[in-house]
């Protein structure tokens, strides 16, 4: 008998939503996504959180069986009163996501001002103190998701302009410099990633050696944008190369934690933990909390490159 | 004591012979001409003009003058959008508004190169005019008006550009070590509202160094019901910190009035991307006109950089 297809190439928690409002000590508009890394025997999410002033700051949670969180209750980064910085954040720090690289983790984040958005960059040893080491991007590019290793001797990452709605790849020697801008992933007429591609998680390294990145794909309706999520397999030695691309989305928004909230019709996800080969993937539903789903890289393959989508 | 034209005019004197460069003056077939950026090497101008082909994407031409008002244009474009290579995918629809700065000793071009990927910003150097050897696209899609600074600040190359946040269109100063590589972008200036410049701005013409500070001459964009009116200011800008304003003027210096500014395959629209100061103290402003010839007005330099210190020109 044939296996009953699940909804999505992603399972949900049952438990689901991970974090919500009233997981929290404080009083907030919205929880947007959330960053994941496991440190040890830690889950640490790093999550985009709106005061009721509307500014975003990122906040750490943690967990140690990467289901029940505990949320800090003072942020971990916020808009800086820093004159270099101020005039750029003063809006909200947002979708924060974690890169290992080493003995240490970089976290990108985006800033918002009225002058549009750009890419920031910090580092932590140890998600106590946080280092600012620059505003990284042009105006209005997001995305930021920095790769876990240098790619041919350069730090690399992926990015989304805000000019045609594609994903880019880019490099730098020093992180703060950056150039070889190449457009890697364009949005899909007639697909589900009909209007706007974005970078969501950071890359991830597979067993094969291949990279995943898992992205966002954007529909516009008349009533609105609806957010997907899908993946990318990228050449191993070259990841400005795709090697498959999912078909259809490995996630839509079809639960009601998913479907309403101030952002509905939205799974947006920053962080994946990788655990051999089942992957843990939070992500933020209608702006409004954070959820947890699973799967495994074959299931994705199967299902989403090798299907070709029938059905 | 600074001298103002009689009421009516402009800032910036146009040349009783304007416009200076048309269709006619080209030797091949080609829609428009228009954004040219003109460098003086000794006693010649050498003036890289965009031309929009027949096809609709443009390429650049060499016109030379021996002083400054009257061009021979060379017989085929020495410039043309890539067709092979790296930079092949990002100018298919064109290669557009150079402009040269001399650095060190080599003349760089900057220009927008322009495809389905959207507007980059790329450069190129040359040593002769006729032959330009492509550096690399230094920018995201969506940015446009790059331009080098004529030295390295603090060791550091620096740039104009103009990326496009929340729909607004700003002039930012970005930094490289390399010209390949680039970062540390700081907002240096905004349109204003309900100013001739309310819409989008950009710079125009290489800044150019005074005692007062960095002459940048820009262009500011004012929407309309009937579409856009491009004009043309002055700032001051900080020596050290190009990003810090000193001071901004606010008036234009030179707005569309002729009929070669208002008629054209885009109306009203009067565009730097070159200047000379020349020995005897005169500026030459060379700007498109109407994207369909080429124009060029003058001042004495001195006193553009009074009046944009003043604010005003009275």
């Amino acid at each position: 008998m044939p296996r009953k297809k699940r909804l999505d190439i992603i399972h949900r928690w049952e438990g689901n939503p991970v974090v919500n409002l009233e997981d929290l000590s404080f009083q907030a508009l919205d929880i947007c996504n959330a960053g994941a890394v496991k440190i040890v025997d830690t889950y640490l999410l790093l999550i985009t959180i709106e005061s009721l002033m509307g500014h975003k700051s990122l906040y750490v949670a943690r967990s140690t069986d990467g289901h029940y969180f505990e949320v800090d209750d003072k942020p971990f980064i916020k808009p800086s009163a820093d004159k270099a910085y101020k005039k750029y954040e003063e809006i909200g720090v947002m979708d924060g996501r974690i890169t290992p690289f080493e003995d240490t983790y970089y976290i990108t984040y985006i800033v918002e001002s009225n002058h549009g958005f750009r890419i920031g960059l910090a580092k932590t040893d140890d998600f106590e103190d946080v280092t600012r080491l620059g505003l990284i991007s042009a105006v209005d590019t997001k995305g930021g998701t920095l790769f876990p290793e240098k790619i041919n001797g350069r730090y690399a990452r992926f990015e989304r302009p805000w000019s045609g709605g594609r994903i880019w790849i880019s490099y730098s020697d020093d992180l703060i410099y950056w150039g070889g801008f190449e457009a890697l992933l364009s949005p899909r007429p007639g697909h589900w990633d009909a209007s706007r591609v974005g970078d969501a998680v950071p890359p991830i390294r597979l067993k094969d050696g291949r990279w995943l990145l898992i992205y966002y794909g954007i529909k516009d309706t008349s009533a609105g944008p609806l957010f997907r999520i899908g993946a990318v397999f990228l050449d191993p030695d070259n990841p400005a190369r795709i090697l498959a691309r999912t078909n259809v989305p490995i996630l839509s928004p079809r639960k009601h934690y998913e479907r309403i909230g101030d952002v509905p019709n939205l799974v947006f996800s920053c962080g994946a933990i990788l655990e051999d080969e089942k992957l843990l993937l939070y992500y933020g539903a209608a702006d409004s909390c954070i959820c947890l789903g699973s799967t495994t890289i074959d299931e994705i393959e199967q299902e989403c490159v090798k299907s070709k989508g029938e059905f | 004591m600074i001298t103002r034209p009689s009421v009516g005019h402009d800032i910036l004197q146009r040349f009783e012979g304007n416009p200076i460069i048309t269709l006619e003056d080209i030797p091949f077939r080609c829609n428009t001409v228009f954004n040219g950026s003109v460098v003086k090497d000794g006693n010649r101008y050498y003036h890289l003009l965009r031309i929009e082909g027949q096809q609709g994407y443009s390429v650049f031409a060499l016109a030379i003058s021996k002083d400054g008002l009257h061009f021979t244009v060379e017989d085929k474009p020495v410039m043309v959008p890539a067709r092979k290579g790296p930079f092949a995918r990002y100018e298919a629809r064109g290669i557009e508004d150079p402009r040269i700065t001399e650095l060190e000793g080599i003349y760089y071009v900057m220009y927008t190169a322009y495809s389905e990927y959207g507007t980059r910003i790329a450069l190129a150097k040359t040593e002769d005019f006729y032959h330009y050897e492509r550096i690399a696209l230094v920018s995201e899609p969506g940015n446009k008006d790059g331009i080098l600074f004529p030295e390295k600040i603090k060791g550091e190359y620096v740039r104009f550009d103009r990326p496009i946040g929340k729909k607004i269109g700003s002039m930012w100063v970005s930094y490289s070590k390399n010209l390949v590589d680039w970062g540390k972008s700081e907002l240096m200036m905004t349109p204003r509202s309900g100013m001739w410049d309310s819409f989008r701005i950009g710079a125009s013409v290489a800044p150019i160094r005074t005692k007062q500070g960095w002459l940048e001459i820009y262009h500011g964009v004012k929407m309309t019901a009937a579409g856009p009116i491009y004009r043309i200011g002055t700032v001051l800008l900080d020596l050290e910190q190009p990003y810090k304003i000193i001071a901004r003027c606010d008036e234009p210096i030179l707005s569309p009035r002729k009929d070669y500014e208002r008629i054209g395959d885009v109306g009203n629209v009067a565009f730097a991307c070159g200047a000379v100061v020349e020995n005897s103290g005169e500026i030459k402003v060379y700007y498109g006109a109407a994207d369909t010839c080429v124009c060029v007005a003058t001042s004495d330099f001195n006193e553009l950089v009074a009046i944009t210190l003043n604010g005003k020109s009275s």
